[in-house]
């Protein structure tokens, strides 16, 4: 039964990642005075992208031809790892926060070998800043996810959120809530947003995530979208749930408890996507070669939360 | 920060329903119009690359104004990306320089199939004012086939947008 | 097999690479020569491979075998040294292999039967360091192992080679007397004694003589394995010897200055916290270096090396951690100890396999494209598609990522000092915390450079003639590192559950790794994952692709047709890295221009020079280097060639021996 659970929750994430992708859009034209485009969009989009040819840079190895795959496999291993709709469904060393982390790099050093082999300055030029950004998340993510093991008194996310959940509410544990603070600005910088990178920039210049696929087209580039939508649901939905551990597919399971811990996902997601959107439309980008005092921030309201979590353990 | 959030509040929404915009004259489309929207689920979301061959940047600034809150291009589906790897319209404006006639060509030669030309404004549509210049090859469809022309100098930003439009509804029926 | 057969297997592996010398000399003329040394060499790996098969199935865990003990010389197997005699007798077979394709192509760099003849002699001294069981065969096999490395590392005798040897060989014999001076400290000054005797002397030392024999040992083979700041002779010589011999040096060499650690540490009564300590945080800032430094390198054979140092620095604090909680008697300190001590067995075989692996194929690499320079490389992948395949392997083991065995030896790593974080001590949890940082971001580094190695080499368009004209790649070349590449991804799949005793079945179908209660890790379950989530995607394509044709086209150019030279290189790639750490690497960087006429607005040209430095070298090395040649300065005016005042000192001398003989 928690097989199927931890099954669904994966499926549940895979098909609600365009429509996060849909609300972001959608709560930043609001932000900016606009109708925006309708929330299904991201599905048409890729739908679209997989009906056109790929044209693709005769520079090129099989790695550029390999890496949407890989990079897709790595997001969709994550959506059925980290825990979202559900808790309490996958077993310690399937949600373990290290692997969680070697998971999500694996697809990052992918998405930046394709970068690579594009034998153009842009793609390179984003996959360098990647794996800087990559080797600086490191360290605030690890810090930040042990916080959270420390109060939840597990390595596994799963067990966490478990933990989280049995609590009334997490915004009571301090620790918590700092680590999560911490998580946070891991997520914005792990997706490719605000002040990290801009995702809806034309200037390649300032690109980091979108100047690795300017080479792509066509389905691949749907793969790679779509990838990096899971992502960004996988991430939001982990924060949102840990933030408001409610509603939560628990077993033993119940049809009604199904369908309310679906609809609390969507509406969390909704409610992360504006609190992204909020982010992006009130924060400036920052400049590449300041993120040192991003990541540096990061990893001490990591290690604040730490902190305060040890000693909440001596207490 | 506060101050400019109220701002937001207080403004609403002031994007222009559509049916203010004028009707525009498209002139012939051809069949790769249709196949392609027919093909891309009714050109309900599709991507733009906008290529400056050697306009004046008249229609630079037009187009400009799409992406704004009043015109708000995106509530269409539509979207400019930064490659024309990404795009399936390929948008021209300006009479196609000798210079820009090998950029103008790559980026068509790399959008994947279906795709979608329009020119947009005198220049690209008919060569405009420069048509003849020693310095200029001609209007657009000497370099690349062209599916919808949007006439004007420059073509302001609702004719641009109903251009778009109606193109897509064309390519519908 | 009975004991007394696999022991003879022993002594033949042993010897049968001195038989490959001696033929290397002896068939120096005939063409097979080379092959007649290779193969021997071959035999003497399985031979020993085989012997510790017998070895390992046949006896029981805590048992010796003697092969020889005279007063003189003495080797003996015990379990300790039969798992690195693994890695030398694995690393003698697929280097061997290697060399069978590879020294042919260097006949006119290198002299073959010369560096056969040492090679030979080295590969005996690495078997014999492990094997000896007397402080004298021990240091005698040592020397021997050492020297022979000096002649790989100046086989091509060229002026880089040899000033990296001449530095190498300074650093070797430092530590090679701190090495004689801590032992003889041990052994309360005999040189014969065997190791057993050694433990009942130190038992009898004081405090101050012990902790003083420690820490010459440390740095006898704190050196040896590239600790920071002993570590600067390393990437450049490492680099410098034959690619197989590299492969041996940084994949075998440095394992056995760890052995030779651990059985030092075995002959202390007791290890203190403190030197414990040291040992770990010495360890850590070794890895931050050794993957700072591989991150912005450029030099393809020198960022293997800096990334060994980055291993050993996070084995050595693997086993630095390890004696730490050993030392204690804390709730879970005895289970987290196991986890270092596992790690630190585990990371040992998969730095052996990606290393090796890499070096030899960095040394194919190079061998079909006549530069060692990562900037002049590009567009391999298009070439040598299988061997970007297998190199791809063994970056993705040397990164650290899943599904390869250095992900589950970080892993272990990581999550052990995360669960340390749990202890009541505040030390020791800010030390855990800290370490836990740095370990992370050192991960971080080593996947930065590792991902720029592969990407600058294999990826996008050839930056130059060398690789645009690259010849095909031999299949004898590319067998050894595929070796490597399926021994990593072997131990990915099963070196956890067999290295370590603590498995538990989920429904019995998976193993599954506990480290410590609520931490554990299953590698056929990541596989799984993983192999289901790559066919998921690659499903999802198949049926929502509903167009499949691919048009080839130019890079998009923007209008502006791009050249090779438009691509970032290994340095560009990096210049992040370098301006972050800007202080540390000492980068320096200027935009230099020339004026057609002074003062002239009009620029003739323009470059740019950049530069990085070893903080170290910096620091310490040309200080006391200025030290030295200051004080010789001083001492140099004495000797003026003044007769009289050569006699005055040695009366001087004469009346100081005489007062301190009275």
């Amino acid at each position: 039964m928690t097989f199927f659970l931890a099954i669904l929750d994966g499926l549940i994430v895979l098909l609600l990642a365009p429509l996060t992708v849909g609300f972001v859009r959608l709560a930043k034209a609001r932000f900016q005075n606009r109708r925006g485009a309708p929330v299904y969009l991201p599905y048409l989009t890729l739908l679209s992208l997989m009906r056109k040819e790929m044209t693709v840079t005769k520079h090129s190895s099989w790695v550029f031809a390999a890496a949407p795959f890989f990079v897709l496999a790595s997001a969709i291993a994550l959506a059925f790892i980290v825990p979202t709709a559900a808790a309490g469904v996958l077993p310690d060393f399937a949600s373990n926060l290290f692997l969680v982390g070697g998971i999500a790099a694996f697809g990052s050093v992918f998405l930046a070998m394709g970068g690579m082999d594009a034998a153009s300055t842009f793609g390179n030029m984003g996959a360098s800043r990647e794996m800087t950004l990559a080797a600086f998340v490191e360290p605030a993510f690890y810090m930040g996810f042990s916080a959270l093991a420390l109060v939840g008194g597990t390595w596994s996310l799963d067990g966490i959120l478990r933990h989280l959940a049995s609590l009334p509410w997490s915004a009571g544990v301090p620790a918590a809530s700092i680590a999560l603070v911490a998580l946070v600005f891991v997520t914005l910088a792990e997706n490719a947003r605000y002040p990290v990178d801009n995702p809806a920039t034309h200037l390649e210049l300032t690109m980091v995530h979108e100047a690795m696929l300017l080479e792509y087209s066509g389905p691949s580039l749907a793969l790679l979208e779509y990838a990096s939508a899971v992502k960004l649901t996988v991430m939001l939905g982990l924060v949102a749930s840990l933030s408001l551990p409610f509603f939560l597919i628990q077993p033993p399971v119940t049809a009604l408890g199904l369908v309310l811990g679906v609809l609390a996902l969507i509406a969390k997601l909704a409610l992360a996507a504006f609190v992204l959107a909020f982010i992006e439309s009130t924060f400036v980008k920052m400049r590449f070669y300041r993120m040192q005092e991003y990541f540096s921030l990061a990893f001490i309201v990591a290690l604040a939360g730490l902190l305060l979590a040890l000693i909440s353990m001596t207490r | 920060m506060l101050s400019l959030l109220a701002k937001i509040v207080a403004t609403g929404s002031i994007t222009e329903p559509v049916s203010t915009f004028p009707e525009p004259e498209l002139g012939e489309t051809g069949e790769n119009l249709k196949a392609a929207i027919g093909a891309l689920y009714g050109g309900r979301s599709l991507h733009i690359r906008h290529v400056d061959a050697g306009s004046n940047n008249g229609e630079e600034y037009e187009m400009t104004a799409l992406g704004n809150a009043f015109y708000d291009v995106e509530r269409f589906g539509l979207s400019f990306v930064a490659s024309p790897r990404h795009a399936d319209i390929l948008t021209v404006s300006g009479p196609v320089t000798r210079n820009m006639e090998h950029a103008l060509r790559t980026a068509y030669e790399l959008m994947p199939a279906p795709r979608i030309v329009v020119a947009v404004g005198d220049g690209a549509v008919t060569g405009g004012i420069w048509k003849g210049s020693y310095a200029v090859v001609g209007p657009v469809d000497l370099v690349i086939p062209v599916d919808v022309r949007i006439p004007g100098d420059p073509p302001a930003p609702a004719d641009i947008l109903a251009g778009l439009l109606a193109a897509v509804r064309k390519g519908r029926s | 097999m009975a004991p007394s057969v696999f022991g003879l297997l022993f002594v033949a592996a042993l010897v049968l690479p001195l038989l490959g010398s001696a033929a290397a000399l002896l068939a120096r003329r005939a063409g097979w020569g080379n092959a007649l040394s290779q193969y021997l060499f071959m035999l003497s790996g399985v031979l020993g491979l085989a012997a510790l098969a017998g070895y390992f199935t046949a006896l029981h865990a805590a048992s010796s075998v003697v092969l020889l003990s005279s007063p003189v010389l003495a080797f003996s197997v015990t379990p300790l040294s039969a798992f690195f005699l693994l890695i030398v007798y694995l690393g003698t077979f697929i280097t061997s292999l290697y060399a069978l394709g590879y020294l042919p192509l260097y006949a006119d760099a290198y002299s073959v039967p010369l560096t056969n003849a040492v090679s030979g002699v080295f590969l005996f001294a690495l078997a014999a360091v492990l094997l000896s069981t007397t402080v004298f065969t021990f240091l005698l096999s040592w020397e021997l192992m050492s020297l022979s490395a000096y002649f790989l590392v100046i086989a091509d005798r060229s002026p880089e080679s040899l000033s990296a040897g001449f530095l190498y060989l300074v650093m070797t014999h430092i530590g090679f007397a701190c090495l004689s001076a801590g032992f003889l400290l041990l052994s309360g000054g005999h040189a014969f004694i065997s190791f057993d005797g050694v433990r009942e002397v130190a038992r009898q030392l004081n405090p101050a003589a012990l902790a003083a024999a420690f820490a010459l040992l440390f740095i006898g083979f704190g050196s040896k394995a590239g600790l920071v700041p002993l570590h600067q002779w390393l990437p450049y010589a490492h680099p410098q010897a034959p690619s197989h011999s590299s492969a041996l040096l940084s994949g075998t060499m440095l394992k056995v200055a760890l052995y030779g650690f651990l059985l030092a540490l075995t002959l202390f009564p007791g290890i203190p916290a403190s030197w414990a300590f040291t040992v770990a945080a010495v360890g850590l800032i070794s890895a931050f270096f050794g993957a700072l430094s591989a991150a912005v390198e450029h030099d393809a054979k020198r960022l293997l090396a800096w990334s060994s140092v980055e291993n050993m620095g996070l084995i050595f604090s693997g086993v630095g951690i390890a004696l730490v909680l050993h030392g204690l008697s804390m709730p879970l300190s005895g289970a987290l100890a196991a986890a270092f001590a596992l790690f630190v067995a585990f990371h040992v075989l998969n730095h052996f396999a990606f290393k090796t692996g890499l070096f030899l194929a960095t040394g194919a690499m190079v061998a079909k494209t006549h530069t060692r320079d990562l900037d002049l490389y590009g567009g391999l992948a298009g070439k040598w598609p299988a061997f970007s395949g297998v190199f791809l392997v063994l970056v993705i083991a040397a990164a650290a990522l899943p599904p390869s065995g250095t992900f589950f030896g970080e892993w272990l790593y990581l999550q052990s000092l995360a669960a340390a974080l749990r202890f009541s001590s505040p030390l020791l949890v800010a030390s855990a915390a800290a370490a836990l940082g740095l370990a992370a971001l050192v991960g971080g580094l080593a996947l930065f450079a590792f991902v720029k190695f592969f990407s600058a080499a294999f990826l996008g368009r050839a930056r130059s003639e060398h690789a645009e004209a690259a010849e095909p790649m031999p299949v004898l070349l590319l067998v050894p590192p595929l070796l490597c590449a399926a021994f990593s991804v072997l131990l990915g799949l099963f070196g956890l559950p067999v290295l370590s005793a603590a498995t538990a079945g989920f429904g019995s179908l998976v193993p599954v790794t506990t480290v410590v209660p609520g931490a554990s890790m299953s590698a056929w379950f990541v596989f799984a994952l993983l192999a289901f989530a790559s066919a998921f995607a690659f499903i999802a394509y198949r049926v929502f692709a509903r167009n499949r044709t691919v048009r080839r086209t130019e890079t998009w150019d923007c209008g502006t047709p791009l050249t090779p030279r438009m691509e970032y290189t290994a340095t560009g790639f990096s210049a992040p890295m370098r301006f972050f750490f800007r202080g540390l690497v000492m980068a320096q960087k200027e935009i230099l221009a020339e004026a057609v006429v002074p003062g002239n607005p009009w620029i003739a040209n323009r470059r740019i020079e950049w530069s990085i430095a070893s903080v170290w070298e910096a620091w310490l090395y040309r200080r006391i280097a200025r030290g030295i040649v200051s004080v010789a300065a001083f001492v140099k005016r004495l000797q003026n060639g003044v007769i009289q005042l050569y006699l005055l000192f040695v009366l001087l001398a004469l009346i100081i021996v005489v007062l301190v003989a009275l």
